[in-house]
């Protein structure tokens, strides 16, 4: 045969493979050992010496070409192998794998974190206080005396009398911690600023429905320092709100009356559930009482050790409950003691 | 507390206001408002009806048939009606067929049909005040003047409907003036800048004539005393206007003489108390404390022990009344009274306070007393209260003189509002026309000076509410109102806040629990019941007690977190086969007192893994605890045995305890399963707890870094048969310490007990890693370190299996 009859041959046998495994045999055969196509250009040998030059320049031609063949055949059989892997399995998007561990932080928890980091983030310090709390620093410290009517309103859970434990009862508020703060860190004589939070569990002898609860929580903030004012609170508080509920809220400011606090406000957001127009959630008000503040009464400041004429402070307890139902939309205030996985693993998220 | 609209625009002008807008700034001002209602809402559709004629009904003694003209609202109609009072001649207000009566207290709406009653046509119905919803009760049907227009609606006829706001009493406790519609008024004439009118226009009182003396004992508890006696009343019911205006804010309507003593209180905030002078006789009234053990039968019919810290009026020493707060059995005034003793006076806020409190009687006149009322407002209260009697009885006039022993010179409280100290607090600088302009308003006396403010204090304000400079600022403030403050950013030092390390660790560690070991975090109250408290064998300890529980089961406050947290593992363990509970908390304990003499505090983290059947967590759970502690830079062994004394639900033999360079945190345990079964849980409960204080104590400790090796690592399988009661630590250290300083790595992956093992011994499985610095291992080194552990074996009493 001739060198175009063997390319031909050649030629054709590549293109014949029908899979990688007969083209692999093919391989074989043209370059293996004593492979045709070797042995075809070795022939150049046997010619007379002035036809070498123009055979091994052909029969090399040849050779490249029927490599190249192959080369781009096994191509065809990958492309085509990897187009069927591709194509070939079905797929369903939605069938799951082993489940993520499932645990989840109490809702409550989820914004008190976020809350703490806020006023971490504007230079607060976050301290804890006693749950179990003595009359002096729940009521007397706080310009709460005996006989004094907002004592009664409290329905404070008193503590039975034993050895060794002064009068003692169940923090009605987060508030007693004020002077406890103040006198902590006025022992060695006061630095200003002081600025502090903390959130923390109280207790109101109440019966327990859809919207009361004898156990609650609060996030007890106080400022103390040289010209704090009514305009800063408003400021604090409001920023508070807009990280916290995530809206941009319209806040009111009003008269509310605390002892340790002179003045003392009420703030109110707008509702959430109706848009201002009223609803249920707000009483038909549109408004939603969330935080009662003020500013730090002057014989508060004194029972912490702090001059009210050098000083002033303003002071806000936030309910916490009430901050995470409107988050929610949480209507039944039951749910956060009620110690149910049902409810507790419907918020998933820890503090953003 | 109720107000009514009608009455405060007695004392200011309030046309022009709509109810709602005068809701949201007396809110935005002053008190809150609870809610806003229509008092007499929809009696629109009522007519004035002439009783033309009045027969009896053929068929019932005790119905007549009427015929009454509406005139232009529907002419001539008949109509049934069972009163006993109707009559021909009459006005009356009719309500005709289609429309509807709507619901008062009890009773639901009526809509009105044309019927047959007995066999008569009825179209429509004659109203009494009672189906009106304006009294409890009545005796008939309510009859119009005269002079009431034929077919006139009955709301344009008479006043009757009004709107009326509910005040949440909470916020005005602290305010005694506005404990009366006298004070409101006087916050909305200064809201709007309306003029407030006098509260009543002084009576002239004869100079002699009959009185009776009164002797005040305790100055201290009753700073005055007013006393009047009055003859000629007729003490029969108020005119209807008295009634309504009554009925409109929930007061019960009783006579004319005791209406005007409750009109007079939640007008001026100023109790009174009328007595039929028989009851009196020639005195002298006496205001004594009670003498221990001394009772007094109340109005109400219940025998009072007293003690001598409770007040009394006595006529000569036989006590009439319970000073402020309720009038004694058969003192009051009835339908035959035609004289009176009028009792006004002023009584100290604690002293009632605290009898009210210790018998647990709450009135009217006492809620009042113990906010501080005004003594000014008992003499002014004497005044209306005659102003109006005679306006409605003419016949009565007093006998004689107003007696008034201790009298009331009030010499105004001066207080100094620095111009300085008010900007400040405001966080605004107010000109001072403004700051004028609101204490005046308020009535309060201002002088402007260099420095401020001179302000003398009214009388009405001065019993409690305004004592210091700061008061007035909130005066000036919520009449600025808070809302027109602009608000200010917090200014100063920018420093990071000190933390509180246990704080955010305890956070850490929750968030690490509930994120990497799939914990639900739970909250269980600090109130623990006696059940799980004795279902949890941990009734004999100590614990806080609560005086006043919300059920008496649940008095004791817990001294650690578990009990509560494996009750509440109980009912979730219905829905889900396998449960991971966590709860920070705080425990008490009662037997160790703080400098506070509080009781000691522990705080905790408390862990309850649970499943109903399958492998124990215990080894899950010890892992994941080990996890947490070191994800969180608090690494600690568990390698010891604990066992708890103070806390029954740990297993006695079962317990690893949590230890941080040799002192326990913490521990891991299988719950006891003698707990287990009273608490029906299953036996495959593994519980943790961690004292998060405790944890603190050694400090964090921050990674070493180790270089990365170099050459690749040899992982060896051990399996190494041993007794059960040699630990897998043990063995862990055997086979480190066989292997020198070529062991990286010990890592235990099973634990195999089995019929193919001998009894009471147990194959350990390990994978050892092994590894050089200098050099590559080979299988020398693999043969080398099994040979040794298999010569040193028996040092731990095993034996390499394989
Ligand atoms: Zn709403």
């Amino acid at each position: 045969m001739d060198t175009t009859a063997r390319r031909e041959h050649w030629l054709r046998a590549i293109a014949a493979a029908a899979d990688p495994a007969a083209l692999a045999a093919i391989d074989t055969r043209l370059f293996g050992p004593k492979g045709e196509v070797p042995e075809f250009v070795r022939s150049v040998t046997a010619l007379p010496k002035d036809e070498r030059p123009a055979f091994g320049k052909a029969a090399n031609a040849v050779k490249v070409e029927v490599e190249q063949a192959l080369a781009a055949r096994r191509e065809q059989f990958a492309a085509a192998a990897l187009a069927q892997e591709l194509a070939g399995s079905a797929f369903d998007p939605t069938e799951p794998g082993p489940r993520a561990a499932r645990g989840t932080l109490h809702p409550i928890t989820i914004v008190q974190n976020e809350l703490v980091d806020l006023f971490t983030s504007m230079g607060f310090r976050w301290e804890d206080g006693p749950e179990v709390e003595s009359e002096y620093f729940n009521f007397d410290a706080l310009n709460i005396p005996g006989d004094h009517p907002a004592r009664e309103s409290q329905d404070t859970f008193w503590c039975k009398a034993q050895p060794g434990l002064g009068r003692n009862l169940l923090r009605t508020h987060t508030s007693p911690v004020q002077v406890r703060t103040m006198q902590r860190l006025t022992r060695q004589g006061f630095h200003a600023p002081l600025k502090v939070v903390v959130p923390g569990r109280c207790f109101r002898s109440e019966t327990v429905d859809k919207t009361h609860e004898h156990t609650f929580y609060q996030m007890e903030g106080l400022v103390v320092d040289r010209d704090v004012s009514t305009a800063n609170l408003i400021h604090t508080m409001k920023t508070c709100l807009r990280v916290i509920l995530e809206r941009d809220v319209q806040v009111r400011l009003r008269p509310g009356f605390f002892p340790f606090v002179e003045p003392g406000f009420e703030l109110d957001v707008n509702c959430p559930f109706c848009s201002g127009r009223g609803c249920s959630v707000c009483k038909q008000s549109g408004w939603i009482e969330i935080l009662p503040c003020g500013m730090v009464h002057p014989n508060v400041l004194r029972q912490g050790g702090i001059d009210p004429e050098a000083y002033t402070g303003f002071a806000f307890g936030m309910g916490l409950q009430r901050v995470v139902m409107l988050r929610y939309g949480i209507d039944d205030i039951r749910q956060f003691m009620g110690g149910d996985l049902r409810f507790l693993r419907q918020f998933p998220e820890v503090a953003r | 507390m109720k107000l009514s609209l009608r009455w405060l625009s007695r004392h200011v002008d309030l046309t022009g206001l709509e109810p709602k807008q005068i809701l949201a700034d007396l809110t935005m001002s002053t008190a809150e408002i609870e809610g806003l209602e229509r008092f007499g809402d929809g009696l629109e559709c009522l007519v004035v009806g002439h009783v033309r004629q009045c027969e009896r009904h053929p068929d019932a003694d005790k119905l007549s048939v009427c015929q009454v003209d509406l005139g232009a609202a529907g002419g001539v109609v008949q109509i049934v009606c069972g009163a006993a009072n109707v009559a021909a001649g009459q006005r009356t207000v009719v309500i005709r067929p289609g429309d509807t009566l709507p619901a008062q207290g009890g009773k639901g709406a009526l809509k009105i049909k044309a019927s047959k009653i007995r066999g008569v046509e009825s179209n429509g119905m004659i109203c009494s005040e009672a189906e009106l919803g304006l009294a409890e009760a009545a005796p008939g049907i309510l009859v119009l003047p005269a002079d009431a227009p034929i077919g006139a609606r009955f709301v344009d006829v008479l006043h009757v409907q009004d709107w009326v706001f509910e005040i949440d009493n909470k916020s005005i406790n602290h305010r005694p003036d506005l404990w009366g519609h006298y004070g409101f008024a006087r916050e909305l004439a200064a809201i709007y800048g309306r003029e407030l009118k006098p509260p009543v226009v002084p009576v002239p009182f004869p100079v002699e004539g009959r009185s009776v003396a009164v002797e005040i004992r305790d100055r201290d508890a009753c700073p005055r005393y007013c006393g009047l006696v009055i003859d000629g009343v007729v003490a029969g019911p108020s005119p209807h206007e008295l009634r309504w205006q009554l009925a409109a804010v929930g007061q019960r309507a009783i006579n004319l003489p005791v209406d005007l003593t409750n009109y007079v209180m939640l007008d001026l905030g100023q109790p009174m108390h009328a007595f039929d002078a028989r009851h009196v006789g020639t005195g002298p009234i006496r205001v004594r404390r009670a003498r221990d053990g001394e009772s007094i039968t109340t109005l109400d019919g219940h025998k009072r022990k007293l003690t001598a810290q409770d007040l009394l009026i006595c006529s000569g020493d036989k006590p009439e009344a319970l000073a402020g707060i309720m009038g004694g059995e058969g003192t009051m005034v009835e339908a035959a009274t035609t004289t009176l003793f009028l009792e006004s006076a002023n009584f100290h806020a604690a002293t009632i306070r605290r009898t009210s409190m210790r018998l647990g009687l709450r009135t009217d006149a006492s809620a009042r007393f113990e906010k501080a009322q005004d003594p000014a407002n008992a003499e002014l209260a004497v005044h209306l209260f005659v102003d109006l009697l005679r306006r409605y009885c003419p016949s009565a006039k007093p006998l004689g003189p107003l007696v008034d022993p201790a009298g009331f010179r009030y010499e105004p409280k001066r207080i100094v509002l620095r111009r300085a100290r008010l900007h400040q607090k405001l966080g605004l600088a107010l000109e001072d026309p403004r700051v004028l302009g609101i204490l005046e308003s308020l009535e309060f006396g201002v002088t402007v000076t260099a420095a401020g403010f001179e302000v003398a204090v009214p009388s009405f304000r001065a019993t409690k509410d305004i004592a210091i400079e700061d008061d007035l600022v909130e005066e000036v403030g919520r009449m600025f109102r808070y809302d027109n403050i602009p608000e200010v950013p917090l200014r100063g030092v920018i420093e990071p806040p000190v933390r509180n390390e246990e704080l955010f660790l305890q956070r850490r560690l929750l968030e690490v629990a509930c994120t990497d070991l799939g914990c639900s975090e739970v909250y269980n109250y600090s109130f623990v019941p006696d059940a799980v408290v004795d279902a949890c064998g941990a009734a004999a300890h100590a614990y806080v007690l609560v005086e006043n529980p919300t059920a008496p089961e649940q008095s004791r406050i817990r001294r650690h977190v578990l009990p509560s947290l494996l009750a509440s593992a109980v009912p979730n363990l219905r829905q889900h086969a396998e449960v991971r509970l966590c709860e920070r908390g705080k425990g008490y304990h009662p037997e160790m007192a703080d400098e506070h003499q509080l009781p000691h505090e522990v705080h905790e983290l408390a862990f309850v893994w649970t499943r109903r059947d399958g492998a124990h967590p215990f080894g899950e759970l010890r892992e994941a605890i080990a996890a947490l502690l070191a994800r969180l830079g608090y690494p600690a062994e568990l390698q010891r045995v604990w066992h708890g004394k103070d806390q029954p639900w740990v297993h006695p033999h079962r317990a690893v305890a949590i230890d941080r360079d040799g002192s326990p945190v913490g521990f891991v345990a299988h719950l006891h399963p003698a707990i287990a079964r009273t608490m029906a849980l299953p036996a495959t409960t593994a519980i943790a707890c961690l004292d998060v204080r405790a944890l603190l104590a050694n400090g964090r400790k921050i990674a070493r870094y180790q270089p990365v090796p170099t050459f690749p690592p040899l992982p060896v399988d051990v399996a190494l048969l041993v007794d059960e009661a040699v630990s897998v630590a043990q063995v862990a250290e055997f086979l480190r310490t066989v292997g020198k300083k070529l062991v990286r790595d010990v890592q235990l992956f099973e634990v195999y007990r089995g019929e193919r093992l001998p009894a009471g011994k147990k194959s350990l499985n390990f994978t050892v890693t092994l590894g050089a610095d200098d050099r590559t291992l080979t299988d020398q080194d693999e043969g080398k370190y099994l040979g040794k552990v298999r010569e040193q074996a028996a040092s731990i009493g095993g034996e390499l299996r394989g």
